[in-house]
């Protein structure tokens, strides 16, 4: 008697461990991938390349845009919808900040307020086509994505727009150019910095809002979730609000790390950016997700990149490489206890 | 026949664990030839757990079966059924898009000589199956149209399909009105003249007297009692599922009803496309004052859902005539967070498609209608949250190991009780309840009734929808009959019993059903209508007879 007692406590114990171990998969997969990272790293003088500060400067600069936009589309997952626009709005946030501030002689502030409001605008379409007008999110954003990019090779005449800085005519303001720097005695770039604070808001957000409880309570069971009071339509339509405007986020970014705004920039960001939500244990059924999760997958995906990119991997392999990663978190997904 | 009956299957000491939780220990059971076994128990008394053993489902269980005396062991429900075992499961397990033909040949589909599928075959002989049932349907028709009876009754010609001897039914009326129910009931007695044993789980002691040989019953796993079914009552069923005496299922009348919350006035509903198997409101009048439990009976398809979906403003678009005052205002059901608001809730039938996010916890189940209420600043206050639950969770009496726990880990009377917490939460003046005990144990059906009583005795009005005619006539003040979308009749339950209400809802008289003729009511008129009509009244058969 007491042995079996014994037993099944041992076997709930491992349990609960097993369930924590899945809880935080992206964060352990994160670290596993670091450590990787650090004994593969290439050596050039006994230093690791991989640690150089420059190197890791890289990364995080690389991971805040698919983060941002990362961020965006957890929310999306979350209520069981998807977002497939977000890399040609980032290209369209991109070209419009090159374009009012040379162009049309915009300073930084209203452009970047024009391309925010643009993106959640484009935001709110698409959650209004899909969630009022009942069309998949699949396909309306899949045509948002045609359309964005559209828009971006309209407004852009189809050239990449340098931004050159400067206060004169044709020129940007100066102040733009820091999001291509770092901060706190060099350790921070800045994207990385709105990254983060992105990052942070949503998590607290995603935590303690009376929103979030509908977010996730459309992604539970959408049909009971209208029954109990909750807004669908509406949580709905400000999910891909949010969406599209840290997708422009992204791009007001992006153009400033380039120093232009390219109309085919962030093209297959979409994906990138799934992958990183998926990778971080959002199901892609809705419901179930976190933000600490999402980060950690879009960190991992960098870091992965950039260790292969270190060794000079073929590109074509290191896409093959990143699809077996996607797989094998997804399939991890699948072994994760039911209760 | 001269020493007794053939035994089917022997179940020997049967145990089987989830992790640390022994859901059976040591179970006995035989099933013979040409016996309907009733076997009851409270939810997670194992009753489930058993019959997946014996369907195949469970294949890691200590003891034996032996069928037809050869012992056997499953490894799959394939394995079961070639032996001749079905299951009839409780979550019907069809495929919407396919027909009934195609659903019942799901995987085994008669082939031509050009191995293409020869539906000809398959329909005439699904058609001879459902002759069998005594359902007239077409074979054609997308199981996704047809009414949840309806599907029970192909589940059911499905397990003809495979031959089985031994027929295992969870619940299998739970969602039949009680014309369906006469009408499988003598299936089952036609199976039963054929041989076959049949294990017949459900709830309702009234239809194990009726039908059962022998009951056994489960508690925690185990088989604590065998009664021969004749001797069962309910009191004596209860008692040996609880393990200790019941207190009276239905309650007694308290409160005098106070003012009027909800008049409705000829409500109908036109709505914006026609959906099949839907019957809108199409004439009704009632109202419900507060204090008191007015009823909604009629028939299966009878408009009981479609009712209580447009006042909650949870039906599908489109237009609406006549007038509901509620709280002596014009109401106008337009969504259910406005009617929440304005003080209706609603439990709908069935939790867990419309009521729970069944892997979300018990907490945020419990308080999703009022975190935005009780939010400051659209922060969730934990501490005000968690109090909120731990009253439901404590008025209710929910049974639960932790409120951080998935929902759908609850038994399903727990499960309802979340749903009904919910909805008592948002301190309703109107409760609309759509079949508030289906799938619900005694037990837990007695606190639920209990919890009626209460909610009723703190001033709130209820409108209770519901396929059981006990349930209607032991709850009810007052029921109102729906027949085809019309209030037909109100009944008193102080003097009116089931048989009239059975007798309301079937239009005797006939001047409800007489009424309606024509296509589209031909297309939705459930087929359990068709031999209860022919019993009740010939002559007012016209609405199927018509085309």
């Amino acid at each position: 008697m007491s042995l079996s007692t014994q037993d099944t406590e041992t076997k709930a114990g491992r349990r609960d461990v097993v369930a924590s171990l899945f809880r935080f998969q992206s964060l352990f997969g994160l670290v596993a991938v670091f450590l990787v990272a650090v004994i593969f790293s290439p050596r050039h003088d006994g230093e690791l390349l991989f640690l150089n500060s420059d190197n890791l400067f890289n990364v995080v600069r690389a991971v805040s845009e698919i983060g941002i936009m990362a961020v965006g589309m957890t929310f999306v997952i979350l209520v069981g919808g998807i977002d497939l626009s977000v890399g040609a709005v980032l290209g369209l946030a991109a070209v419009g900040s090159a374009v009012l501030m040379v162009e049309s002689d915009f300073g930084v502030a209203a452009a970047v307020v024009i391309v925010l409001v643009i993106g959640v605008v484009f935001g709110f379409l698409q959650g209004v086509a899909s969630a009022v007008f009942g069309i998949q999110a699949f396909i309306v954003t899949l045509a948002g994505m045609q359309v964005a990019r559209g828009l971006a090779r309209m407004w852009s005449g189809g050239q990449g727009v340098p931004i050159a800085y400067g206060d004169g005519p044709g020129q940007a303001p100066v102040t733009f150019s820091l999001l291509g720097e770092r901060t706190f005695n060099g350790l921070v770039p800045i994207p990385a910095l709105i990254f983060a604070v992105v990052a942070v808001v949503a998590i607290v957000f995603l935590r303690t809002s009376a929103f979030s409880r509908h977010v996730y309570a459309i992604g539970g069971n959408e049909k009971a979730a209208r029954l109990s009071g909750v807004p669908v339509t509406r949580v709905k339509v400000i999910v891909f609000c949010i969406a599209g405007g840290l997708a422009a986020l992204a791009g007001i970014v992006h153009a400033g790390q380039l120093n232009q705004g390219s109309p085919n920039d962030g093209f297959g960001y979409e994906l990138d950016a799934i992958a990183a939500v998926v990778i971080g244990g959002t199901s892609l059924m809705g419901g179930h997700g976190t933000v600490t999760g999402t980060v950690a997958g879009a960190l991992l995906l960098g870091v992965l990149n950039n260790l292969l990119g270190l060794h000079g991997v073929d590109p074509n392999v290191q896409l093959l490489v990143k699809g077996l990663v996607i797989v094998v978190a997804a399939g991890l997904q699948r072994l994760r206890p039911t209760t | 026949m001269d020493d007794g009956v053939s035994t089917l299957v022997e179940m020997i000491g049967i145990s089987k664990s989830y992790g640390g939780v022994r859901a059976c220990r040591e179970v006995d059971l035989t099933l013979r030839a040409g016996e309907v076994h009733a076997l009851l128990g409270e939810n997670g008394a194992g009753k489930s757990t058993l019959m997946k053993v014996l369907s195949g489902d469970v294949t890691d269980h200590t003891g034996e079966i032996r069928v037809g005396g050869r012992p056997v062991r499953f490894a799959a429900p394939v394995d079961a059924q070639r032996v001749g075992i079905a299951m009839i499961h409780q979550e019907l397990d069809l495929v919407p898009g396919l027909s009934v033909a195609e659903n019942i040949f799901l995987g085994r589909e008669p082939r031509t000589r050009l191995r293409t599928v020869d539906r000809r075959a398959m329909n005439t002989i699904t058609r001879g199956l459902l002759d069998r049932c005594g359902v007239r349907l077409d074979p054609r028709r997308p199981v996704g149209e047809l009414r949840t009876g309806e599907q029970q009754l192909v589940t059911i010609a499905k397990a003809l399909s495979l031959d089985a001897k031994v027929l295992i039914m969870d619940e299998p009326t739970s969602a039949l009105s009680p014309v369906e129910v006469e009408q499988m009931f003598t299936v089952i007695t036609e199976l039963r003249r054929e041989g076959a044993g049949i294990v017949y789980i459900s709830h309702r002691m009234d239809e194990i007297g009726r039908i059962a040989d022998r009951a056994t019953v489960l508690r925690n796993g185990a088989v604590v009692e065998q009664f021969d079914a004749r001797d069962l009552t309910a009191e004596k069923a209860a008692e040996a599922m609880v393990g200790r005496p019941v207190q009276a299922m239905f309650r007694t009348r308290t409160v005098e009803p106070g003012e009027e919350v909800l008049r409705v006035t000829d409500l109908v509903v036109t709505p914006r496309r026609e959906r099949s198997g839907r019957r809108e409101p199409d004439g009704i009048s009632l109202n419900v004052r507060r204090g008191e439990i007015v009823g909604v009976g009629g028939l299966l398809g009878s408009g009981r859902t479609e009712l209580l979906e447009t006042l909650f403003g949870a039906g599908p678009p489109g237009t609406t005539r006549g007038e509901i005052l509620f709280r002596g205002e014009p109401h106008r059901p337009r969504h259910p967070r406005r009617s929440l608001a304005a003080g209706m809730a609603f439990v709908p039938e069935d939790r867990r498609i419309a009521g729970l996010a069944l892997d979300h916890s018990v907490l945020a189940n419990t308080v999703l209608s009022i975190v935005d209420r009780i939010a400051t600043a659209g922060v969730v206050p934990r501490a005000r949250e968690a109090g909120k639950v731990r009253e439901v969770v404590a008025d209710l009496r929910v049974k639960l190991g932790s409120v951080t726990d998935p929902v759908g880990t609850l038994s399903g009377g727990n499960q309802q009780k979340v749903v009904f917490g919910r909805m008592l939460l948002t301190e309703p003046a109107l409760l609309l309840l759509d079949e508030p005990t289906r799938g619900v144990d005694v037990g837990a059906k007695a606190e639920i009734y209990a919890l009626l009583g209460r909610a009723a005795e703190q001033g709130i009005g209820v409108l209770l929808a519901s396929s059981e005619l006990a349930e209607l006539v032991g709850v009810c003040d007052r029921v109102i009959v729906l027949s085809g979308g019309r209030s037909v009749r109100e009944l008193d339950t102080r003097h009116a019993g089931e048989a009239d209400l059975l007798a309301a809802s079937m239009g005797e008289g006939g001047t409800a059903m007489a009424v309606e003729t024509g296509a589209g009511a031909k297309e939705r008129a459930p087929s359990g209508l068709r031999g209860a009509r022919r019993r009740a009244s010939a002559e007012h058969a016209t609405r199927e007879d018509g085309a």
